[in-house]
């Protein structure tokens, strides 16, 4: 909280809107193939977990080891050393020998019976390292990636409305779901190749400790193998695409066939549709079969691979071992190693396509991360006193939200503690705009607001959200019962309170009528409820909440008549004795306003009482003779 | 299970020398696979005697491994064919009966729900056919060379290898169940914490008018949590499969080593043997490793087996059984007679009736308005008339025949609805204004435009006709919607025109001039419209009043003011009260 560097609380309290572009937050980013830096952050988010995350790298080490051992012992102690009684072997073997010997002598068992006990506990010893390795591995990981999301999801909820206004909910949404998943796939596939990775050179080492020329010879397919992967992929790739477009686009079809089904049959349009719809699927096909003949020739080709290795090991190491430069025990050692060696570039192809995803969606969280824009809050905020009048002064308050279109202009006004202000004015006259700025969602650098004296500036924003009830049009239900949607979380609003509130704004009845009263659960949106009774619950959350100052952007949606006449009552109710300020749509409302204010082009036109307005030749009186004229004209 | 599987085979018959060439050669494929041990154990057993000639088993190798290669892709390749024009099949028949289904259906069955079964469920069967016959295949063929390998190198080690291969195949099914369910628990966790997010971040306005972020920030990170919970309970059983099931396996390497030792130690059994033995046991294991996956995805196959035919097992839900002396040309003079109408709950349980007994006769001309409350079955008389639901034999005769008895096509050709909700899909405005017939001449489109009042709105577009709507119409205002709607019914110009309420985002003045266009192009045939404003009745020969599903007034507007009733009232409150109805004041 303490910004030192600002000098006087004047322009302290006044910041500049940076102008962003928010069309990038929008875009594709397309970055970096491998981005290192990226990758860095990301591992900043494994810091608290960083000993276990050692403890796996180190375990995954010593399960190399075991994993390499398992042929050693097959290979050198029971076919070289105990079936052949070579001792020429130049393979390491790890004492592997000497330890079958001791171990036989110390049990006076048969040297075979040691070598298959050795076997039984390198193998049991490989598979709790390994379990241990990957455990730690995904529990840090997990972690991590569980802060991270919790960091961004925190970071994105308290960005202010003007980046809500820019960016589409969805984009914003998948970041939080689809990309740290993305990430989750990227640190899965880096220690997967971990795994692959480490025993390769392993094997590697031992390989060439056995024959160095044999071990160049196989090394030399490996790059056929990496080309061949790489074309694979780039082929697929574009392939992949083309289904899964397709694939969508299949979905889509179907999904809007259904929703507008009823359409379609008014309009006879079955058999049409059915056609289109055949249109699609067989372009999905195409691309299906596509990709699978090259998948299936892809997947046949690194499975021989190995075995036409293991073909050229034979026929390269029989004069060897016959010259017995090579023993039977190492040729077979080498055909064991095989897939140790040209595995881990298939799994490398196949990570490379989550790579570059990850890649793509990591920029995409740390692009949101470092979205920085917020609402100004105050150096030294002034705190609210526990009884507020509700007595607002706007001083020349300007605003625009992009540079050029200034929205509301030098307006000035005072709004009596207790008094009920209507507001009207056509589409973009700037209404929603002031009543958004009284609950200090944008921030204003030109002019000020007043809230009982006190620079609106000068009060924490989160502080004056709870002495300023807002309601805006769109009523948000969030998912819960009644009485939590009336509550939110509020301790001080018992059940008693949220019911009250309810029967004062004429909710009480519908909600009891309801399957299980206050308790029912709402669904997301709150579909299970019409549009009026969705505005009475609206009011009754406000109420309960009891502000200071209301201010209400009312709803314009079609409701029938007795309904309509419920939500009027309520707001009469909720209005009583309680600043009010009101964004007006029906008439009921502006005739019982205590004055009304004409908003035209972001200034004043007119503020008065209704019978003051008509009385004068102005917007107001055109407006509601428009009106008028409309339901009584006559053919 | 099988049961539910079997059930597709009217599917699969179709392709089924598709897939029996595929599983000819992944028994062939399987052959090959066990020549190149076979050639191995005669190449080690030629160099441990000494012999450095081993041209014959080395070209042996590569040779089997060519043919597999080739053999080994048409195989995939075909069964992923046939999965592939399974699922083809499967889609259209879905889509078709999808199409002919109505409100009983879709009261059950979310739309949601149609699009998992078609994208997953058929996505299974998929990879049934694609995927799980090669499983299977691979299961018993692999099994049974590689068994038939061993028993020819050796019997006596072959049943020694055997009695771990229960638990191999016990172990790995035990396991790829509680996969299942902890990767289901996963997906579940995964939507749970969208659907919190996408309804978060929807609503944040009010999230932070009200100050909730710290409240909503917890909740979410109890959701994170189980998240990641339940992504750690999937991570430990995959690693727990990764360390158990090689190690059972080992047990049959160590038999191997151990006692196929000891006979080589007596001379019983070669070196190259005992190798070919370790790479057979492999060929032989491997699949039993796979069997619990597989078992799993027939399992969930048939499942989704059993939801696709849920679905493709229904009839049309609006039977169409034409008389044949139905009349080609309706007239419009539609009577009801004792209109009763409920609706299915989707379960085949009706509820109370909407509508208990209408008694309506429609002059063929004559406009008729009907009013009434939120529920009063308004919108249900309106859907009977076109057949959306079926009406009770009897109750709807048009023109003097039953409205049963047309042609279901003929009937909503003739019979024009525009229904309350401006449903527009992703296409151009063209598209959509001409959704019945997109052949229609340009001079009629601009005609129906006009009549919507809508060709200013299209001239302003730049792509004017040509304007992609998005999806749903989200680039056009809600008037604008409702104007396109109503111009896609007028275009038709049906003899029988219903209009639902179509005018409630359209402002006063634009909809008088669409009333007053109206009434010029419907002279002479029948317009029956549902409204809630006085306004748009007022001009009605008739208007008809429904409460409770029955009619409580039915006069002309002079008629209705003077007896004084309900409508009377609706006029006073609407004029008094509201100035426009339920209109905003400015636009």
């Amino acid at each position: 909280m303490s910004e030192a560097k600002i000098d006087t609380p004047a322009t302290a309290e006044r910041p500049a809107l940076p102008q962003r572009d928010y069309a990038m937050f929008d875009a594709e980013l397309s970055g970096a193939v491998l981005n290192m830096g990226l990758l860095r952050r990301v591992l900043g988010w494994m810091r608290p977990y960083r000993i276990t995350f050692g403890i796996s790298a180190l375990l995954v080490l010593l399960w190399s080891s075991l994993h390499v051992m398992l042929p050693v012992i097959i290979s050198v102690v029971v076919i070289d050393h105990l079936l052949r009684g070579e001792t020429s072997s130049k393979a390491p073997d790890f004492g592997l020998v000497d330890l079958t010997e001791r171990l036989a002598d110390a049990l006076a068992v048969d040297p075979l019976v040691a070598a298959c006990l050795l076997y039984a506990a390198v193998q049991l010893l490989w598979a709790i390292v390994g379990h241990a390795h990957r455990q730690t591995l995904i529990s840090s990981v997990i972690n991590g990636l569980r802060d991270l999301r919790l960091d961004l999801f925190r970071h994105l909820e308290t960005r202010p409305s003007s980046f809500y206004d820019r960016v589409a909910v969805g984009r914003v949404m998948t970041r939080v779901t689809n990309d740290v998943e993305a990430l989750y796939e990227l640190l899965r596939g880096i220690g997967t190749l971990i795994g692959e990775f480490v025993p390769f050179f392993v094997a590697l080492f031992i390989m060439l400790s056995m024959d160095v020329p044999l071990t160049g010879y196989l090394l030399l397919a490996m790059p056929l193998m990496a080309c061949v992967t790489f074309f694979f992929r780039r082929a697929t790739r574009e392939l992949f695409r083309k289904v899964r477009m397709s694939l969508s686009s299949l979905n889509q079809y179907l999904q809007e066939n259904l929703a507008g089904l009823a359409v379609v049959q008014l309009s006879v349009r079955e058999a049409r549709n059915e056609e289109e719809y055949a249109a699609i699927n067989r372009e999905n096909r195409h691309w299906e079969t596509r990709s699978a003949r090259l998948e299936t020739l892809y997947g046949a080709f690194n499975d021989s691979l190995a075995s036409i290795a293991i073909g050229g090991i034979v026929w390269y190491c029989a004069p060897a071992v016959v010259s017995e430069t090579l023993s039977l025990g190492e040729m077979i050692l080498f055909t064991r190693f095989i897939d140790m060696l040209f595995h881990p570039i298939v799994a490398l192809g196949e990570q490379t396509n989550i790579l570059f995803r990850a890649m793509a969606s990591g920029e995409r969280i740390f692009q949101a991360l470092d979205w920085d824009e917020r609402i100004h809050e105050p150096a030294e905020p002034i705190d609210l006193p526990a009884r507020l009048e509700g007595r607002i002064d706007i001083r020349g308050l300007s605003f625009r939200y992009d540079v050029d279109v200034p929205v509301l202009r030098d307006l000035s006004l005072e709004i009596a503690a207790g008094e009920r202000l209507a507001i009207v004015g056509p589409t973009g006259s700037g209404k929603s705009t002031l009543i958004r700025l009284l609950g200090r969602f944008y921030d204003f650098p030109d002019g000020r607001i007043f809230l009982d004296g006190i620079d609106l500036n000068r009060i924490r924003s989160s502080d004056l959200r709870r002495r300023v009830g807002v309601v805006l049009q769109d009523f948000h239900i969030f998912s819960g019962s009644i009485y939590d949607n009336i509550a939110l979380g509020d301790e001080r609003i018992t059940r008693e309170r949220a019911e009250a509130a309810a029967r004062t704004v004429n909710a009480h009845a519908f909600i009891q009528a309801l399957p299980r009263g206050y308790d029912t659960e709402l669904s997301e949106r709150g579909q299970n409820l019409s549009q009026g009774q969705r505005q009475l619950l609206a009011f009754a959350r406000v109420l309960a909440a009891d502000p200071a100052i209301l201010v209400l952007d009312e709803a314009t949606a079609s409701i029938d008549t007795e309904t309509e006449l419920l939500i009027q009552d309520a707001l009469e109710k909720l209005t009583a004795g309680r600043t009010s300020i009101i964004i007006a749509h029906r008439l009921q409302t502006i005739q019982e306003a205590d004055r009304i204010l004409v908003l035209t082009d972001g200034k004043i036109a007119q503020l008065g009482t209704h019978a003051e307005l008509l009385a004068t030749d102005g917007v107001y009186r055109q407006l509601h003779e428009l009106q008028f004229q409309a339901t009584n004209e006559s053919p | 299970m099988f049961a539910k599987l079997w059930r597709l085979k009217a599917f699969a018959n179709a392709h089924r020398w598709l897939l029996y060439f595929g599983i000819f050669c992944f028994l062939l494929a399987r052959l090959f696979e066990a020549a190149v041990p076979y050639f191995m154990m005669i190449g080690i057993d030629r160099i441990n005697a000494g012999d450095a000639d081993v041209m014959m088993p080395v070209l042996g190798i590569l040779g089997a491994v060519v043919a597999r290669f080739v053999i080994v892709s048409t195989a995939r390749y075909s069964v992923r064919l046939a999965g592939l024009r399974i699922a083809f099949d499967l889609r259209q028949q879905f889509f078709a009966t999808l199409q002919t289904q109505g409100s009983t259906f879709f009261n059950r069955y979310g739309i949601g729900d149609m699009m998992t079964r078609a994208v997953a469920d058929i996505g299974l069967i998929q990879r049934l056919f694609s995927m799980g016959t090669i499983l299977a295949v691979i299961l018993i063929f692999a099994s049974l060379v590689g068994f038939g390998a061993m028993l020819s190198l050796s019997p006596e080690l072959t049943l020694l290898v055997l009695p771990p291969m229960p638990f191999v195949f016990g172990y790995a099914w035990y396991m790829s169940r509680e996969l299942g369910v902890t990767s289901h628990a996963v997906q579940e966790r995964m939507s749970q914490m969208s659907a919190q997010v996408q309804e978060n971040l929807a609503g944040i306005r009010t999230v932070q008018a009200m100050v909730q972020e710290d409240n909503e920030i917890a909740r979410f990170g109890g959701t994170n949590q189980c998240y990641a919970n339940a992504f750690y309970d999937q991570a430990r059983i995959n690693s727990l499969i990764a360390a158990v099931s090689p190690t059972l396996v080992a047990i049959c390497v160590i038999t191997i080593l151990g006692y196929g030792g000891s006979m080589v130690q007596r001379g019983d059994l070669t070196i190259g043997a005992l190798v070919a033995f370790l790479t057979y046991v492999n060929m032989v294991v491997q699949p039993f490793r796979v069997a619990g996956f597989i078992v799993n995805l027939f399992q969930r196959a048939a499942v989704a087996s059993a939801r696709l035919f849920e679905v493709l097992d229904r009839g049309p839900e609006i039977v169409d059984a034409p008389r044949a002396d139905a009349p080609s040309r309706i007239a419009g003079h539609i009577v009801l007679t004792n209109l009763r109408a409920s609706y299915a709950d989707g379960h085949g349980d009706h509820g109370p009736d909407v509508l208990r007994g209408i008694d309506l006769n429609i002059a063929a001309g004559e406009t008729l308005a009907i009013m009434g409350r939120v529920g009063a079955g308004k919108t249900t008389l309106l859907r009977q008339l076109v057949r959306l639901s079926n009406p009770p034999r009897g109750a709807v005769t048009i023109d003097g025949t039953d409205a049963l008895d047309y042609p279901l096509a003929q009937l909503r050709a003739q019979i024009a609805l525009v229904p309350q909700e401006a449903f527009l899909f992703a296409a151009t405005l063209r598209d959509n204004i001409t959704y019945d017939d997109p052949e229609r001449a340009l001079d009629a489109i601009w005609q129906a435009a006009d009549a919507a009042d809508l060709r200013s709105t299209i001239e302003s577009f730049p792509a004017a006709l040509d304007t992609e709507v998005g999806e749903r119409g989200v680039t056009l205002s809600g008037g604008q919607r409702q104007r396109t709607a109503l111009a896609r019914g007028l275009i038709r110009h049906a003899p029988v025109l219903l209009l639902d309420d179509c005018f409630s985002a359209v402002d006063t003045a634009t909809e008088e001039h669409i009333l007053r266009e109206l009434r010029a192009l419907r002279t002479g045939r029948t317009t029956i419209l549902v409204s809630h404003r006085v306004s748009t009745a007022r001009h009605a020969d008739r208007i008809a009043i429904i409460e409770d599903g029955q009619i409580k007034e039915l006069g002309s507007h002079e008629t209705l003011l003077a007896a004084g009733g309900t409508y009377a009232e609706l006029e006073r409150v609407q004029r008094e009260g509201e100035a426009g109805g339920d209109e905003a004041i400015p636009a």
